[in-house]
């Protein structure tokens, strides 16, 4: 599903945010980029998000070179990923109906199966029946949850998270990482940056680390959670 | 499946692949492609009524700018009508001998007619001229002390509008007929006359696209800051997937509300002028001797009033769009 084939990034004429870096996650599986603040995590997930393009290499993408990806398609390859962030990146000035929805709209989705799809989105992160709510009156993980609800409405192939559980205290940030399991378990691609080394040791999914740009490990623990 | 994913390679802009339900079909695109446009209509439209103070000012800003080139337009419209009537006073009046038969003066006038630099003659004849004098105030007293009528005919030629060389041409012409005594056209005056006109019609063309260009940067510059306002709602959209295309879209409505609303105010206001004007103009059309008929805009204006404010509103918002939300892009 995601390819990186020797991938460099560099941003200004000094620093290496990326070097070097090959690897692949299949279709399905669910993993872990993991490593100290400015290891390059959060420039892995941008390469896939093509927010930013590789200095040196190519990242393949369900198939498609994204090197080959012009300025008009860029918003198409956007629209199969979900992306969840970690301060949420909602619209507070609209209400949780909308926020969830503004994928279907962006996709042209008629309003019946907007409204039925959020509504199943919502179910699935738990927040059916608060549609209507504003997200700033929301708890910090509930706005998370709102969050992914927005990320997986349009039923992408990929999901990409960038620290998704850095705002919240322990206990929610396992539910959080729950949730995201249970996405992987219906087929689809889970990638997520996250420096909760014990947590990601308690899922027991393939983790990447990456020093300083480079990839320095990729190995499977073992579940103990 | 295959299909669809070829279809969309071709068009890349046209829908998620990820989201579109396995079988889409034309009249569904088209029907979502209008439901996005109809909500970008009417959430523009409330974002304008959720700060009442601030488009307020914008719509009494742009409505003047627009009222401005048209009451000066309709000024000169009716000046037009005015000229109009001077152009026949500008006539040459051609006085005849004294004392000479009807029957000469019309021979004359029919031979002035077949002339090709000539578009009407007409014939005034002294007792004619007599009325018109007496009809004068005061003038009547002092007409009754006369015996006989001192007024010779007088032929009231109008040259077709041509180079101004053929009007001097037949002015010399007449001057050498032998039956007329006197020839009076006052060229300069004319020619003044139109000039001034003129001028004032391309002061009003020039007036009005500056004020036209005044009010794309006023629409512009209040979508731009919209823009700039909304700057996170259109990162988070461009995260999500849209297009500049659906970025763009509630704004050029926000543009197009704009100049509507501004175009229906900008009718209102110039009808509140014309009410303001009316009895003035009035009292001044009376002082002419012909009637002036006075007249405000009419409905076919009002409603390319409407029209072109709205063509503005969308220009000035695409102009800014097209600006700012390219460069907000990422990539």
């Amino acid at each position: 599903m995601i390819r990186f084939e020797h991938v460099s990034k560099r941003y200004g004429p000094r620093h290496d945010a990326l070097v070097d870096l090959s690897f692949a996650i299949d279709a399905g599986e669910m993993a872990f980029i993991t490593g100290h603040s400015g290891a390059g995590k959060s420039t892995l997930l941008k390469l896939v998000a093509l927010l930013e393009r590789p200095t040196r290499g190519q990242v393949l993408v369900n198939g498609q070179n994204l090197n080959q990806v012009r300025r008009r398609g860029v918003p198409r390859v956007r629209r199969g990923i979900g992306m969840v962030f970690q301060d949420h990146r909602l619209l507070l000035d609209r209400s949780v109906f909308d926020n969830v929805a503004l994928p279907l709209v962006i996709a042209g989705v008629p309003r019946e199966e907007i409204a039925r799809r959020v509504r199943a989105a919502l179910d699935k992160v738990g927040l059916l029946g608060r549609e209507a709510e504003a997200p700033a009156t929301l708890s910090t993980g509930e706005q998370q949850r709102v969050g992914i609800a927005r990320a997986i409405v349009a039923k992408p192939p990929l999901l990409i998270a960038d620290e998704p559980t850095g705002n919240l205290d322990p206990q929610l940030s396992a539910e959080i990482m729950q949730l995201f399991g249970e996405f992987q378990q219906v087929g689809t691609t889970v990638l997520i940056a996250s420096h909760d080394l014990a947590l990601i040791k308690r899922m027991g999914k393939r983790v990447l680390v990456l020093d300083h740009g480079r990839l320095i490990d990729d190995y499977r623990p073992h579940a103990t959670g | 499946m295959n299909r669809r994913k070829a279809a969309n390679r071709m068009k890349p802009a046209a829908v998620a692949p990820a989201a579109a339900p396995a079988r889409r079909d034309r009249r569904a695109a088209l029907r979502a492609w209008r439901e996005q446009h109809l909500y970008s209509l009417f959430s523009s439209l409330g974002r304008l009524a959720a700060r009442p103070g601030a488009t307020a000012l914008t719509l009494a800003v742009l409505s003047l700018t627009l009222a401005f080139p048209l009451l000066f337009w309709l000024l000169l419209d009716n000046a037009r009508q005015l000229g109009g009537r001077l152009d026949d006073a500008a006539a040459i009046s051609v006085f005849l001998k004294p004392d000479l038969p009807a029957s000469e003066s019309e021979a004359l006038a029919e031979r002035l007619r077949a002339r090709a630099d000539v578009a009407a003659v007409a014939i005034r004849t002294p007792e004619q001229g007599l009325d018109e004098f007496r009809s004068r105030a005061g003038l009547g007293d002092a007409l009754k002390v006369l015996h006989y009528n001192p007024l010779p005919t007088v032929l009231l030629v109008r040259p077709r509008a041509t180079a101004a060389n053929g009007e001097s041409e037949l002015v010399e012409a007449l001057r050498r007929e032998p039956r007329v005594d006197l020839v009076q056209y006052d060229l300069a005056w004319r020619r003044r006359l139109n000039a001034i006109l003129a001028l004032a019609e391309r002061g009003a063309e020039v007036l009005a696209a500056l004020l036209a260009a005044a009010a794309l940067l006023v629409i512009g510059n209040t979508v731009r800051l919209d823009i700039q306002g909304r700057s996170e709602e259109i990162a988070v959209m461009q995260l999500l997937g849209a297009d500049n295309g659906f970025v763009r879209r509630p704004f050029l409505y926000t543009g197009l509300w704009y100049g509507t609303f501004a175009g229906g105010l900008c009718v209102m206001l110039i009808g509140i002028v014309e009410w303001a004007l009316a009895a003035p103009l009035a009292q001044l059309a009376a002082s002419y001797d012909q009637r002036i008929e006075v007249h405000g805009l009419p409905v076919a204006g009002m409603l390319g009033v409407l029209g072109l404010g709205a063509a503005l509103g969308w220009l000035g918002a695409w102009l800014a769009t097209s600006r700012h939300i390219a460069l907000g892009q990422p990539r």
